[in-house]
């Protein structure tokens, strides 16, 4: 029996559809009403969740299809929070790059009822997402706390109550994703404090994203950060961090990366079944999670759905290796 | 005489409201092919002209070309130089900012023109003293991605300080004195110190007043050994990081020191009191001939409007502090 064996997910986000691009576009020039593009929000959100079903994933996402950007979504929510001005990320993409200017504090939850619709669309299992403390405090300018640290444990008791929010609304697996942790590696106690502030109590899985970075500089230390599964941008690095675990040992469930998100061309079945091959060589199948290397949502629809589907007919080819295997 | 002021690296390419995107709007329309070439140089141009404008409008002493045509410290390079193309996104050292990692597939090679064009365009416009900047060579060869061509990291970050030499030749036949080699590998990779200095012996030029900039990780570790580097000055970034470095400025005894004081990656702004304050506490450790007050990095960190208060508060904290004030 391999059914349980390597089960398929996403990091998050996928490619918004144009009618929803243009719609944010406007809603953001005051042309479109909150409510209006919320319906073609929900829209969106139904038929990823139609696709990834059809595609054959096993741990579905929402998508994303509401949010811009991971730390953006959850400032433009808090109280403390302000949001900047433009910040260029690379190229002409460029960002409103939050600011801390207050002490920070919840109002509502912020993404329990994208949770509730989207679960109530798929009897498959949809994660709770989340931006951890961490790299919500990195990607923001700090004008209010006196140190990193001071903000860091703050937005932890905010996303340890979106996540406690979460998991009474149903959710089985919980991400809180952390792709700022190699920024500052003299900082990784922190964040390990901060995610202990997260997910202490929980009974969902939790899942950590981790993606381009220097991931070497915060190994084995990260094998201490309080969650039951790492997620790992690998392709793009050519397999290199699993180099690490020779000397150390992987002890986490580990979501691997086997398709890049960055370019436009997406690899063949072989060459994604080859990554799941690489990291059965360290992790049990039933821990190994196949997986694209990060968020899709810089894709199209059509590039989003064309790497998802390469990771799901990937893990069938090794599915059927293993189950020739004998036990 | 009042201290003097300088920025580092790219400023803010666009601004605030539909005025200040003209860029923006301009690189779209190029990629969608509605505009030429022509046309988007002629943008380029003209957000050259703006920002280095703003830059002295603020009162900075020194500006440099504000690096508009960069996508990042390294692409211009990888883009230019033969054996060199930019490879794939990463972020650059600790900032959710991204750059290409350059990949070598041949021998590193450079008419040293790379940047000839956008500073001569750029002293045409600036009224005051004008810099230019390039990557340093341990900063470039120890964020590709891959390397086909050269054995080992000493081999590569000697071959990169060879065609920073040509470039930095070019700049001088183009009529440039003063050349910042932004090198934060050199704080963010204390140990390969030694490397470093090697490869700046490669292009050190009396004649030329370069200065090694670091910035982002503290220079506590080879404090000592930056002042033993072929240039003539050396650029410290003190609010980045806690570091001791501050009060080991002492150490430089004949190099110029610009002190990182304004961060460039936070929108909190500094108070011109504030400016002046870190200006005296180096004061006593550099004589004011020799002490340039500067933003931590790279402006572009910011948004523009903060970008320009921030060079505001710069220039007035340096306008606090008159050296007779601080001997007394």
């Amino acid at each position: 029996m391999t059914d349980n064996l390597l089960l398929t997910t996403t990091v998050g986000s996928f490619g918004k559809p144009e009618y929803l691009t243009k719609a944010r576009a406007q809603a953001a020039r005051g042309k479109l009403g909150s409510t209006e593009l919320e319906e073609l929000e929900r829209k969106a959100t139904a038929e990823w969740i139609r696709r990834q079903e059809d595609i054959g994933l096993d741990v579905l996402v929402d998508g994303e299809m509401y949010r811009g950007d991971m730390v953006a979504y959850f400032a433009e929510r808090l109280e403390g929070f302000k949001i900047g001005g433009l910040v260029r990320s690379y190229g002409n993409r460029y960002y409103h790059k939050p600011v801390i200017a207050g002490k920070v504090a919840r109002p509502t939850p912020m993404t329990v009822s994208w949770f509730e619709y989207a679960q109530s669309l798929t009897s498959k299992p949809v994660k709770g997402m989340l931006t951890g403390p961490y790299t919500l405090l990195d990607w923001s300018y700090n004008e209010a706390y006196p140190t990193r640290r001071d903000a860091v444990l703050a937005l932890a008791e905010i996303v340890r109550d979106e996540a406690r929010d979460l998991e009474r609304a149903g959710a089985k697996y919980i991400q809180i994703d952390e792709p700022a942790i190699h920024a500052r590696p003299e900082e990784i106690e922190i964040a390990i404090e901060a995610m202990g502030i997260v997910t202490a109590g929980l009974s969902a899985k939790t899942i950590s994203h981790i993606c381009y970075g220097d991931f070497a500089a915060i190994y084995p230390q990260v094998l201490d950060l309080p969650v039951d599964q790492l997620d790992l941008a690998m392709a793009n690095y050519g397999y290199r961090w699993l180099d690490l675990f020779d000397r150390n040992p992987f002890t986490k469930e580990l979501a691997i990366g086997i398709v890049d998100v960055h370019a436009h061309e997406t690899e063949t079945v072989e060459v994604a079944a080859e990554g799941i091959r690489k990291g059965l060589r360290y992790v049990r199948a039933e821990k190994l999670w196949p997986h694209p290397d990060c968020g899709l949502k810089t894709r199209t629809v059509e590039e989003s759905v064309e790497k998802c589907v390469a990771v799901v007919e990937a893990t069938k080819v090794v599915r059927k290796e293993l189950a020739k295997v004998p036990a | 005489m009042t201290i003097k002021t300088t920025v580092i690296g790219a400023y803010p390419k666009i601004g605030e409201g539909l005025d200040g995107q003209e860029l923006r709007r301009a690189l779209h329309r190029h990629d969608r092919g509605e505009i030429s070439t022509a046309d988007l140089d002629k943008v380029f141009d003209d957000t050259t002209r703006s920002a280095i404008g703003e830059i002295e409008s603020a009162g900075i002493d020194v500006t440099n070309d504000a690096q508009i045509r960069w996508d990042d410290l390294l692409s211009p390079f990888a883009r230019a130089w033969s054996g060199v193309d930019p490879g794939p996104l990463e972020r650059f050292y600790d900032n959710n900012t991204y750059f290409r990692q350059p990949v070598i597939d041949g021998p590193i090679q450079t008419d040293g023109r790379s940047l000839v064009r956008d500073y001569t365009f750029a002293r045409g416009v600036a009224k005051s003293t004008l810099k230019a900047a390039i990557p340093g060579p341990l900063t470039f060869a120890t964020l590709v991605a891959r390397d086909e061509q050269y054995r080992s990291l000493e081999d590569r970050v000697l071959a990169v300080a060879d065609a920073t030499a040509k470039e930095i030749a070019g700049l001088k036949a183009a009529g440039a004195t003063m050349i910042d080699i932004e090198d934060p590998a050199v704080v963010a990779s204390p140990k390969h110190i030694e490397l470093a200095r090697e490869a700046y012996g490669r292009f050190a030029d009396p004649d030329l007043a370069l200065t090694l900039v670091t910035y982002f990780f503290p220079a506590d570790a080879v404090l000592e050994s930056l002042a033993s580097f072929p240039v003539a000055a050396v650029g410290i970034d003190v609010r980045s990081r806690d570091t001791t470095a501050f009060d080991r400025l002492d150490a430089f005894r004949t190099h110029y020191v610009l002190v990182g004081v304004v961060d460039a990656r936070n929108t909190r702004l500094e108070t011109a009191d504030e400016v002046a304050r870190y200006a005296e506490r180096a004061l006593k450790l550099v004589p004011q001939e020799r002490l340039v007050l500067a933003t931590t990095t790279s402006l572009e960190y910011l948004p523009r409007d903060v970008a320009r208060a921030k060079l505001t508060a710069l220039v007035e904290g340096a306008r606090l502090v008159s050296g007779e004030k601080v001997l007394a």
